[in-house]
C-alpha cells in the first residue's frame, strides 16, 4: 500500500531536507512534486522547483519528477510513496493550516494526486520543530542562472555579503550555483540557524564549456537591493574566455609547471 | 623625539581629519605617511590637498601609482574576478576626481624615505604591492629588511596594524662546492630588526572599523599602535553622494576591506 | 626504480657541449630526466644548431625539459615578446654590440618555441628555475646570504631550489637555527621561533660543468663533460 503526502510549512523550516530524509529511507519507489500557490504563467520550473527538483534528484537518483504528470503506475507498485511539497511564501497567520487554496486543489485535481495526509511544520509533532521565523510579508526575488558559471573567490564573497545583509534584509536564501571545475553547489541559508550549508552535488558536469546543469538563486527577504545583488553577480560570472582559462589545465592535467608573466 | 606614522588613507576625509586631531592632540609635529592617500574612498582631492597643506611626507602607495600611471597592479593581486572589478571601478572614478595638481603630487612622491637606520615604504622594499604580514616566514621577513639596509622597516598596504620584533636568530649551513672536496660548516648570526606596520587610517581590516596608525619614539624606540574612532557614517555618505558602489560603505561600515587583500599575500606582481 | 636528474644550463648555442653530455648520460646508471634550466642561447656563437637539437632529439638520446634563461629572457623581449620590456639588462650591461650580436644568433624561426618555454619547474619537493622565482637573473651563489636563501626558498615553497644563473657548482645545506619572532598587535602580543628547515640550494653549474641529482637518497653530483666528478669521484649527501 502506497502513501500520498502533502507537505507544507513557513519557508526555511525545514521541508526539503525532511523530504530528502523520508525518500532515502522508503523502501519502495519515491514521487516528488512541488507545488506553489499561486499560478505561473510560465511553462518552465520556477527556479525554488528548479532549485529543489535537482537537488533532490542529485542526492536520491530513484525519485520521480510527478511535475509534468502524474505517473499512475507509481500507484500500482508496493510501498510507493508520494511526496507534495507545498511551498508558502508567507507564513500563515495561525499553526493550522489554512484551506487549501482553489490554485493549489485545481493543481492536484488536475494530476489525479490527492494526498491520503496533510503533514504541516509547526503542526505535526512528527516533523522537526525548527526554529523558524514568522514573517508576514516576505519579498522573493530569484534569478535563473542556468549555463552561468562563477568565479569560485568571488561567488564566495558575494554569498558573505549576501547573507550578512548587504543588500537588504534577507531571510532565506537557496541557490545552485555552477563552479569553472564542473561542480555544481547546493547553498542554503536561513537567518535563524547558524552558518550556510554547502553541499556539492554528486553530478558533476564535464569541465568543458558551459554546464547543463540548472542552476538558480532565490532569495526571501525585505528591503532587497536587487539591483545591487545583480550588479554584484555580473561582476562575478565568467565570461568564455575566463572560463575556458580555468578549465583549460583541469582538461589536460600537466606535471605542474611554473609561469610567469 | 616621537613621530606619528599613518598609512593607507584611501580618499577618506573623515578618517584622516580624526588621526591627524589625534596625532595633533599629542603634540606631534612629525609625521610620516606610507602612501595609498587615494583609491575606493569619497574624498582623494580632499586628502590629498590636507596632506599637502600639512606637508606631510608621504611614500607612494599602489594606488597612488596606479592612477598616474594608468592600472598597473597585474590582475594575480586581486583576489577575485569581483575585487578586480570593484578595483577597477574606483580606479577609473578616482582617476577622473583627480585634479591635475594632486596627480602630480602623487606622481611627484618617492618609493621609500629614508633617515638614517628607519625606512619607510608602502608595501615592502622589494614592490608597493607586497604585503608584509605579521605571520610571514621570519627569515624572509628579516631579509626584506636587511635588503633595506635599516633597522627598522615602516610599511602599511596590509591595513593590519603590528609591531615585529626579529631577535636571537642564526642559521647553520653546510657547503659543498667543486673546489672543495671536503664540506665546509659555518654559522651565521643573524642581527635584531623590527618592522613596523601602521595599519590603515581609511580602510581598517584589523577587525574594527576605527582608523588605526603608529607611534615611534625614536630614544626609546618604543612603538605605540592607536586606534582612532570616526564619524563613519559621514564617510559612507559621501560614497553613496559620490555614485560609488553603496557596498563599499557598507564593507566599510563593517570594518571589511572595499576588496579583499591577495590570497597570495608574497606575490609580487612581475610587472 | 633509481630516479636520478642530470641538470643542465649556460650551453650558449655549444651543441658540440651539448652532445658530449649526452654521450655521457647515456653512460651514466639510472639518468632518466634531463633538464636544461636556461641560456641555451648566447651572442657568442650561432645556437640554431642546438636549438634545433632540442627541439628534436635523436633516437636514444634523453628528450631534455627545458626552461627559459636569463639570456632567452633578454632576446624575447628585445623581440617584443615580453610586452613593453627590452632587453634593457643586456644593453646595460655589455652594450648595444651584444643586443645585435644575440638577435644574429638565433634564428627569427625558434622564436615561438623559445616563448613558449616555462619559467621554471616544480618536480617533487624541489623547484628548478635559472635563476630563482624573485628573478629571472637572481644570481645565487654559495656565499649568497644564507637569509636570502631562505626567502628564495620560501617564495616556491620548495625544500630544494636548483639554481643556474651564478654558473657555479655548488650544493648548500641549511642545517640548522632559528630566529626569535615577537608580534605586537592591537589585540595582544605574541611570540614564535621559526626554526630552519632542513632544506638546500643547488647550483647547477653551466656549459661543461653540470649536475647529476640521485632524487632517492638526496646526493648531487657536480660533473664535467669529461665524464669525471668535480669532486674527484665523491656525490655529497
Amino acid at each position: 500500500m502506497g502513501r500520498k503526502w502533502l507537505i507544507s510549512g513557513s519557508p526555511g523550516c525545514g521541508k526539503t531536507t525532511w523530504i530528502l530524509n523520508k525518500i532515502k529511507s522508503n523502501q519502495g519507489a519515491c514521487g516528488y512534486l512541488r507545488l506553489i500557490e499561486q499560478a505561473n504563467n510560465n511553462k518552465e520550473k520556477l527556479p525554488e522547483s528548479l532549485i529543489d527538483y535537482t537537488f533532490l534528484k542529485d542526492q536520491a537518483p530513484h525519485l520521480q519528477d510527478l511535475s509534468d504528470c502524474s505517473d499512475t503506475s507509481m500507484s500500482q507498485q508496493k510501498d510507493f510513496l508520494i511526496l507534495i511539497e507545498l511551498s508558502q511564501s508567507q507564513s500563515p497567520e495561525s499553526l493550522e493550516p489554512a484551506e487549501l487554496n482553489p490554485y493549489v486543489k485545481s493543481q492536484l485535481e488536475s494530476l489525479r494526486l490527492q494526498p491520503d495526509r496533510h503533514l504541516h511544520f509547526g503542526r505535526d509533532s512528527e516533523l522537526p520543530n525548527n526554529d523558524t521565523l514568522v514573517f508576514k510579508k516576505l519579498e522573493s526575488w530569484s534569478l535563473n542562472l542556468a549555463k552561468r558559471v562563477w568565479d569560485p573567490q568571488s561567488l564566495n564573497t558575494f554569498w558573505f555579503e549576501l547573507v550578512n545583509g548587504a543588500y537588504g534584509d534577507v531571510y532565506r536564501a537557496k541557490a545552485l550555483m555552477n563552479l569553472p571545475d564542473g561542480q555544481s553547489i547546493f547553498f542554503n541559508w536561513i537567518v535563524s540557524q547558524k552558518g550556510s550549508q554547502f553541499l556539492p552535488l554528486k553530478t558533476v558536469s564535464p569541465p568543458n564549456g558551459r554546464p547543463e546543469s540548472p542552476s538558480a538563486l532565490v532569495i526571501q527577504g525585505k528591503g532587497l537591493d536587487c539591483i545591487g545583488i545583480e550588479s554584484t553577480i555580473n561582476h562575478c560570472l565568467l565570461n568564455d574566455a575566463l572560463l575556458e582559462m580555468h578549465q583549460t589545465p583541469l582538461r589536460n592535467q600537466q606535471p605542474e609547471a611554473l609561469r610567469t608573466n | 623625539m616621537k613621530h606619528a606614522v599613518i598609512s593607507c588613507l584611501h580618499a577618506n576625509l573623515a578618517a584622516v581629519k580624526a588621526v591627524l586631531n589625534d596625532i595633533d592632540q599629542q603634540g606631534i609635529d612629525d609625521i610620516t605617511c606610507l602612501g595609498d592617500l587615494v583609491g575606493y574612498g569619497p574624498q582623494p582631492n580632499e586628502v590629498v590637498d590636507l596632506v599637502r597643506e600639512r606637508a606631510i611626507a608621504s611614500c607612494q602607495g599602489c594606488w597612488d601609482e596606479d592612477i598616474i600611471e594608468g592600472l598597473n597592479a597585474c590582475e594575480c593581486s586581486y583576489p577575485s574576478q569581483l575585487a578586480e572589478k570593484r578595483g577597477h571601478l574606483a580606479h577609473e572614478w578616482t582617476a577622473e576626481q583627480l585634479t591635475d595638481i594632486n596627480k602630480d603630487f602623487l606622481a611627484s612622491l618617492p618609493t621609500s624615505i629614508r633617515r638614517d637606520r628607519i625606512l619607510f615604504v608602502h608595501g615592502s622594499p622589494n614592490s608597493q604591492h607586497e604585503y608584509l604580514l605579521p605571520d610571514m616566514n621570519a627569515f624572509a621577513a628579516l631579509e626584506r629588511v636587511e635588503k633595506a639596509g635599516a633597522d627598522t622597516l615602516f610599511c602599511g598596504h596590509t591595513h593590519q596594524p603590528y609591531v615585529r620584533e626579529l631577535k636571537n636568530g642564526s642559521i647553520r649551513v653546510r657547503l659543498q662546492n667543486t673546489s672543495n672536496n671536503k664540506a665546509e660548516e659555518k654559522e651565521i648570526n643573524l642581527p635584531m630588526r623590527k618592522i613596523v606596520n601602521a595599519g590603515s587610517v581609511g580602510e581598517p581590516r584589523h577587525g574594527s572599523i576605527n582608523a588605526t596608525y603608529v607611534i615611534h619614539d625614536d630614544v626609546s624606540g618604543e612603538v605605540e599602535i592607536k586606534e582612532v574612532a570616526y564619524d563613519i557614517r559621514q564617510t559612507c555618505q559621501a560614497i553613496i553622494d559620490a555614485g560609488l558602489p553603496p557596498i563599499f560603505a557598507w564593507r566599510l561600515s563593517h570594518g571589511f576591506e572595499f576588496a579583499e587583500q591577495a590570497e597570495d599575500a608574497s606575490h609580487v606582481c612581475e610587472r | 626504480m633509481i630516479e636520478r636528474w642530470a641538470l643542465v644550463s649556460g650551453l650558449k648555442g655549444d651543441l658540440e657541449t651539448y652532445e658530449l653530455i649526452q654521450s655521457d648520460l647515456k653512460k651514466a646508471r639510472g639518468v632518466n630526466t634531463l633538464f636544461v634550466l636556461g641560456d641555451m642561447i648566447g651572442p657568442e656563437r650561432n645556437c640554431d644548431a642546438l636549438l634545433n637539437r632540442l627541439q628534436n632529439p635523436r633516437r636514444g638520446e634523453l628528450k631534455p625539459q627545458c626552461i627559459y634563461g636569463w639570456w632567452e629572457e633578454q632576446l624575447l623581449a628585445e623581440q617584443g615578446l615580453r610586452g613593453e620590456q627590452k632587453a634593457d639588462a643586456l644593453r646595460l650591461n655589455k652594450g648595444e654590440e651584444a643586443v645585435t650580436a644575440l638577435l644574429n644568433a638565433v634564428d627569427s624561426y625558434h622564436l615561438k618555441w623559445l616563448a613558449s618555454l616555462q619559467f621554471g619547474f616544480i618536480e617533487l619537493d624541489c623547484g628548478l628555475i635559472h635563476g630563482s622565482s624573485a628573478d629571472i637573473g637572481d644570481n645565487l651563489t654559495s656565499q649568497t646570504s644564507p637569509l636570502i636563501l631562505i626567502d628564495r626558498l620560501t617564495r616556491l615553497d620548495v625544500n630544494r631550489l636548483f639554481t643556474a644563473h651564478s654558473t657555479e657548482q655548488f650544493h648548500l645545506e641549511l642545517t640548522g637555527g632559528g630566529l626569535d619572532s615577537q608580534v605586537k598587535e592591537l589585540n595582544g602580543e605574541s611570540q614564535h621561533q621559526q626554526k630552519v628547515s632542513k632544506q638546500s640550494i643547488i647550483g647547477i653549474g653551466a656549459g661543461a660543468n653540470y649536475t647529476i641529482y640521485d632524487v632517492g637518497s638526496d646526493k648531487t653530483h657536480f660533473l664535467t663533460v669529461s665524464g669525471q666528478y668535480n669532486t674527484k669521484g665523491k656525490g655529497f649527501a
